[in-house]
């Protein structure tokens, strides 16, 4: 198996991923719901099979090119999302999971001549792709979470009951902090195997704690006082401040001039 | 609930602290962490070494059980209590963020801002006591909710009991870590190694570059502005990579590549093939102006340390030139001597690093300006005996984790779980 097959199987799997997504609307709330889990799970199973057939092919784990990279980008996303899915019921987590997936798939459709692009030596670990994945996740959970929360503010102006927003904004955020752990962690245990050392306080790292931090305070002030709605609606709101400068402001600090993960 | 009507009626400072009066401590401690720093100069802050932080942290441990397990005053009580766990995270909190802002470590900086430590703020008084304090407060809250062995338990345990401990030997297990640097070169064994300061320290074990090896990626072509003295890249005018036969039109100019010598040397002709050492890559290229028709062909080369950079020369202010390529991959082949009998050969690379006698060797660099040609390569031996322990802390909070995804908020799970969340 090859780069040469790439398309039959990017058209398949993406084709059962969106009839899958279209099935668990359409079917919500007949006997045959299961019949849109056949088609989701095949989506996962065809490009595992890709991938595999790659690897003996290539006779090397395919980990090395980009195009490799986001194989795995694509494997690991939608198996995430299925899980969340599954577990939660969350069905904009599954979209948004598989379209992603979908989209790195398809990116590499478009662009096989960057098969072999440059990739740092630092970046080739496999800890790469584990670390990206869990902060996408993460990041979007954190990010609906905020969303919630100005529903939540909105509510509350009009005077109406948020004890479903803010329950459901708990769970968002409960989930989304587990994968920001999991990207910390995972970004500290690459940097010991790259760099010898697992924490160096570099601005991006920073950034990432202060992100973790905030939302440390969230979860514990909701343990703490649970009819303190509004406060918590507006600590979530800011949150997400500190998760864009994270995200994308970083570069911009003065702080960061020296830092090793300006991309 | 009544519990806010009591909270209402009680006065600051009477039983059980709120939120006032834990914001109130927590900021004092970083006040008076200021003030520590302010007045102990240039001293810079260090931590005790083996077995020093190990009595320190068995010490702090048994004193915060027994405390806990045998004094329950209301003070004891508010040291595990959320208000105060609250008001230590926001605080630290507050000082990491004003080290998001003011950069780290940077030699230019002076004046009040360094006083106070907020230059170099992990090393700092204000640091370390606002975390002291946190720890504390984590590890009260910990004992106390140790019992009954439930699974919800187990699992606060887990991310509270795991970022203690990552964060107790990361921090002090750092003035027991060794870091050195060591240059090694091809054909002599070397045990000597430097650290940050420049002191030099001797190995029990010295190491021999046998080859040093270096993949690069192909070079790039792109246009050379002289008026701006720069690179021209954006969306339009990008980097060609150099592959015989291909071509690509840059900012109007179609560039095609005719031929492409990986290695190269310069004769009176032009362009030879070439291994011997520092012979640069060349191409032969075709530009042809796509509105004035105008072709000009050439030698382009980036050219190495000993040989000279070749550019195309296209109009008055444009020129077009050769990047140098980037290493894709590069590793050393070491050997490491126990004795001058008693060897073993390895290779390392970047993210592949290597463990021995208690070091783990790192790749870092080599001699960038003779790039592929490098006969020396930089490594780094590090020694991180508390390793093990931190990496416990780290499975344990994974573990947690884990267990978060799967319960979500618990209380609500079980309401909620077969309905649609959203
Ligand atoms: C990985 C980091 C942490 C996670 C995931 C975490 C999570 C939690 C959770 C889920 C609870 C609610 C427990 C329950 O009601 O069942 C909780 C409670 C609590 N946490 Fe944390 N926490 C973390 C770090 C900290 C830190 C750094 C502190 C203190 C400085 C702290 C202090 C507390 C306190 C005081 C409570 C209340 C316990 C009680 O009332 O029984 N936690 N934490």
């Amino acid at each position: 198996m090859t780069w040469y097959n790439y398309s039959l199987y990017v058209y398949c799997v993406s084709g059962s991923w969106i009839i899958g997504m279209i099935l668990v609307y359409l079917l919500r709330k007949k006997r045959i719901k299961w019949l849109a889990d056949i088609f989701l799970v095949a989506g996962v199973v065809i490009i595992s099979v890709f991938t595999v057939g790659l690897w003996m092919e290539l006779e090397r784990p395919p980990f090395r090119t980009l195009a490799e990279t986001r194989l795995w980008y694509g494997i690991f996303i939608s198996v995430i999302g299925l899980v969340i899915y599954y577990r939660w019921r969350l069905f904009w987590m599954l979209a948004y999971t598989l379209l992603m997936a979908i989209l790195f798939l398809f990116i590499n459709y478009f662009n096989p001549d960057t098969f072999d692009k440059t990739l740092m030596p630092a970046l080739q670990s496999p800890w790469f792709i584990p670390h990206v994945v869990v902060y996408i996740i993460g990041y979007a959970f954190l990010a609906v979470s905020s969303l919630i929360g100005l529903i939540g503010i909105y509510k509350m102006r009009k005077n109406k009951n948020t004890d479903d927003t803010i329950a459901l904004a708990d769970n968002i955020v409960y989930l989304g902090f587990a994968f920001l752990t999991f990207g910390l962690l995972f970004g500290a245990l690459w940097a010991k195997e790259a760099w010898g050392h697992y924490w160096t306080w570099d601005p991006k790292e920073t950034w990432a704690f202060l992100t973790w931090m905030v939302y440390l305070i969230y979860i514990h002030f909701r343990v703490s006082k649970k009819k303190n709605v509004k406060s918590s609606l507006w600590i979530l709101s800011l949150a997400f401040i500190i998760l864009l400068i994270c995200w994308f402001g970083v570069n911009y600090l003065p702080s960061a001039q020296t830092s090793v993960h300006v991309y | 609930m009544d519990g806010m009507n009591k909270n209402k009626k009680r006065k600051t400072w009477q039983s059980p602290w709120g939120y006032l009066e834990s914001f109130i401590i927590s900021s004092s401690i970083l006040i008076i962490g200021f003030i520590i720093e302010f007045f102990s100069g240039d001293n810079l802050l260090k931590l005790p070494a083996w077995p020093v932080n190990l009595i320190l942290i068995v010490i702090v441990i048994s004193y915060i059980i027994i405390v806990q397990k045998f004094f329950k005053t209301s003070i004891v009580k508010w040291f595990s209590s959320p208000p105060a766990a609250i008001s230590a995270i926001s605080i630290l909190t507050f000082l990491i963020l004003l080290m998001g802002f003011i950069p780290q470590n940077n030699e230019a900086s002076d004046g009040f801002v360094k006083m106070i430590g907020l230059t170099h703020v992990t090393t700092s008084w204000p640091y370390l006591l606002c975390s002291f304090f946190l720890l504390l407060i984590l590890g009260f809250t910990i004992v106390r909710r140790l019992f009954p062995l439930t699974i919800k338990n187990f699992a606060f345990f887990l991310n509270h009991a795991g970022l203690f401990i990552v964060i107790v030997t990361a921090s002090l297990g750092s003035a027991d870590l060794w870091r050195l640097n060591m240059q090694t070169v091809e054909g002599r064994a070397i045990f000597t190694s430097y650290d940050h300061n420049g002191n030099s320290y001797n190995l029990p074990f010295a190491i021999k570059l046998l080859d040093f090896k270096i993949k690069e990626y192909p070079p790039n072509i792109g246009l050379y502005s002289n008026k701006d003295n720069k690179l021209k890249i954006d969306k339009k005018t990008q980097l060609m990579e150099v592959v015989e036969g291909s071509s690509k039109i840059l900012d109007n100019w179609n560039i095609i590549i005719e031929k492409y010598l990986n290695g190269s040397k310069k004769d009176s002709l032009g362009y030879d093939t070439s291994n011997a050492i520092g012979a640069a890559p060349a191409a032969y290229v075709k530009a042809v102006n796509q509105i004035s028709s105008k072709e000009i062909c050439g030698w382009v080369s980036c050219g190495s340390f000993n040989s000279l950079m070749k550019p195309l020369v296209l109009t008055s202010d444009l020129e077009l030139v050769m990047t140098i390529p980037v290493a894709r991959e590069y590793s050393s082949d070491i050997r490491v001597f126990e004795s001058m009998k008693k060897y073993k050969d390895y290779t390392i690379k970047v993210n592949e690093p290597l463990k021995v006698h208690g070091w783990t060797i790192y790749q870092t660099g080599y001699n960038e300006k003779m790039g592929k040609w490098s006969n020396m390569s930089i490594i780094e031996l590090v020694n991180d005996p508390w390793l093990p322990a931190v990496y416990v802390g780290i499975f344990m909070l994974l573990t947690g984790s884990l267990y978060l995804v799967w319960m979500g908020r618990s209380n609500q799970a079980k309401k909620t779980k077969n309905n649609d969340l959203v």
